[in-house]
C-alpha cells in the first residue's frame, strides 16, 4: 500500500494544504498562503523531501496545481539548504 | 547543548522567538510575573491583555473556506465509520485514573454499535467482535445500544489493551496535522477470540509488570 510511502504522504499532505486554500478568490494569495503555511508548520527534512519529490524522476506528479505553483515560486522561502534544494541533481 | 542552568534556555527561546525576545530569568524574578508577548513594543512585563482594539495582524481577517472531506470512505468492505471518544470517568488515555476506583464505572472500552447493524452480523450484547480497518484490526466486547446511530460504531480509548490506534489511520487535517480519530472505514464482525496485535501487546504487557515487580522487590522500602 503506498499509505507508508513518504514521498506520497508528502503529496498527500501538501495537497490538502492545496485543497484549503483553493477557496481563496485571489489566485496570488491562495499561493502565498499555501506557501506560508509549509514555511510556518513543516519541518526541514519534509521540506528538503518535497523538493527531492518535484526534482527527482516523478517530477512531482501527482501534486496539485496550487501546490507547484508555491513550490516553484517561493523555491528560495521554502528550501531548508543554502545552496538550494534539488539543485544538485 | 551544554546548559548549566534552565535560564540559559530562557535565553535561547528568547533568542529565536520574536514574542519571548523580553522574556529572561532575571526579569522575571525582579517583575514576579511576565507575560508573553514581551519584547521591545510592549510594556516591560509583556501584554497584560491580549487583542486590544485589534488583533495580532490588525483587523479580524474573515476567509472563504470550502469544505475539505475527510478521506477516509466507507465502502462495501468497511461499511461502518468507527469514532472514537471519551467517557467522563476516565482521564483522556486513562493512565492517570485506570488504577483509581473510577474503573468501577468504566472498567473495559466496549463497542457500541446499532441494534440493527449487530442484528445484521449475528451479534448481541457482549459478544466478542473483531473491528478491521485499512488500517489494522482489533477485539473488543459489544455493547448494543441506541446511543449510536445505525451505520456508526463507537469506542472509548482508555485502555491501551483494546488497541484503539491499531486500527485508526494516518489520515489528519491539513492545518495542525491533528489525527482523524473521529471517522475511520471499519467492518465488524463475530469472532472467538483476541486479534494477533492484542495477544502480542499481553505478553509485553505481562513481561512488563514482571520487570515492575522485580525492580520493586530490589528496592528497599523508603524508596519505592
Amino acid at each position: 500500500m503506498s499509505a507508508h510511502d513518504p514521498d506520497q504522504t508528502v503529496v498527500r499532505l501538501a495537497n490538502r494544504i492545496g485543497e484549503f486554500f483553493a477557496a481563496f478568490p485571489d489566485q496570488d494569495e491562495a499561493v502565498e498562503g499555501v506557501a506560508g503555511h509549509i514555511r510556518k508548520f513543516w519541518e526541514p527534512r519534509m521540506r528538503r523531501q518535497l523538493y527531492a519529490y518535484l526534482d527527482g524522476p516523478a517530477a512531482g506528479a501527482g501534486l496539485g496545481a496550487l501546490v507547484l505553483a508555491a513550490a516553484t515560486s517561493h523555491r528560495a522561502m521554502l528550501c531548508p539548504d543554502a545552496q538550494g534544494c534539488g539543485t544538485r541533481v | 547543548m551544554h546548559y548549566t542552568h534552565p535560564s540559559q534556555i530562557m535565553d535561547e527561546i528568547a533568542s529565536l522567538t520574536p514574542s519571548f525576545a523580553g522574556v529572561s530569568f532575571e526579569k522575571i524574578e525582579r517583575l514576579g510575573s511576565v507575560q508573553w508577548p514581551c519584547n521591545d513594543d510592549t510594556d516591560e512585563a509583556g501584554t497584560a491583555i491580549m487583542h486590544v482594539g485589534g488583533f495580532v495582524r490588525g483587523k479580524g481577517r474573515f476567509l472563504p473556506t470550502q469544505y475539505v472531506a475527510s478521506d477516509e470512505k466507507v465502502t462495501r468492505r468497511f461499511p461502518l465509520i468507527l469514532t472514537t471518544g471519551r467517557v467522563l470517568s476516565q482521564y483522556n488515555v486513562g493512565a492517570q485514573t485506570r488504577r483509581t476506583e473510577n474503573s468501577r464505572w468504566h472498567e473495559e472500552d466496549r463497542l457500541e454499535i446499532h441494534p440493527h447493524d449487530a442484528e445484521e452480523r449475528g451479534v448481541k450484547d457482549g459478544d466478542w467482535v473483531g473491528i478491521a480497518s485499512r488500517a489494522g484490526e482489533t477485539v473488543l466486547r459489544a455493547d448494543v445500544t441506541e446511543r449510536v446511530q445505525p451505520g456508526v460504531v463507537y469506542t472509548t480509548f482508555h485502555f491501551p489493551e483494546s488497541g484503539a490506534n491499531v486500527i485508526t489511520t494516518d489520515s489528519s487535517d491539513w492545518a495542525t496535522n491533528c489525527p482523524e480519530y473521529k471517522v475511520t472505514a471499519v467492518q465488524v464482525s463475530k469472532v472467538t477470540q483476541v486479534s494477533d496485535w492484542q495477544r502480542g501487546f499481553a505478553v509485553f504487557s505481562r513481561a512488563q509488570e514482571g520487570l515492575l515487580a522485580k525492580a520493586h522487590a530490589g528496592q528497599p522500602e523508603a524508596t519505592r
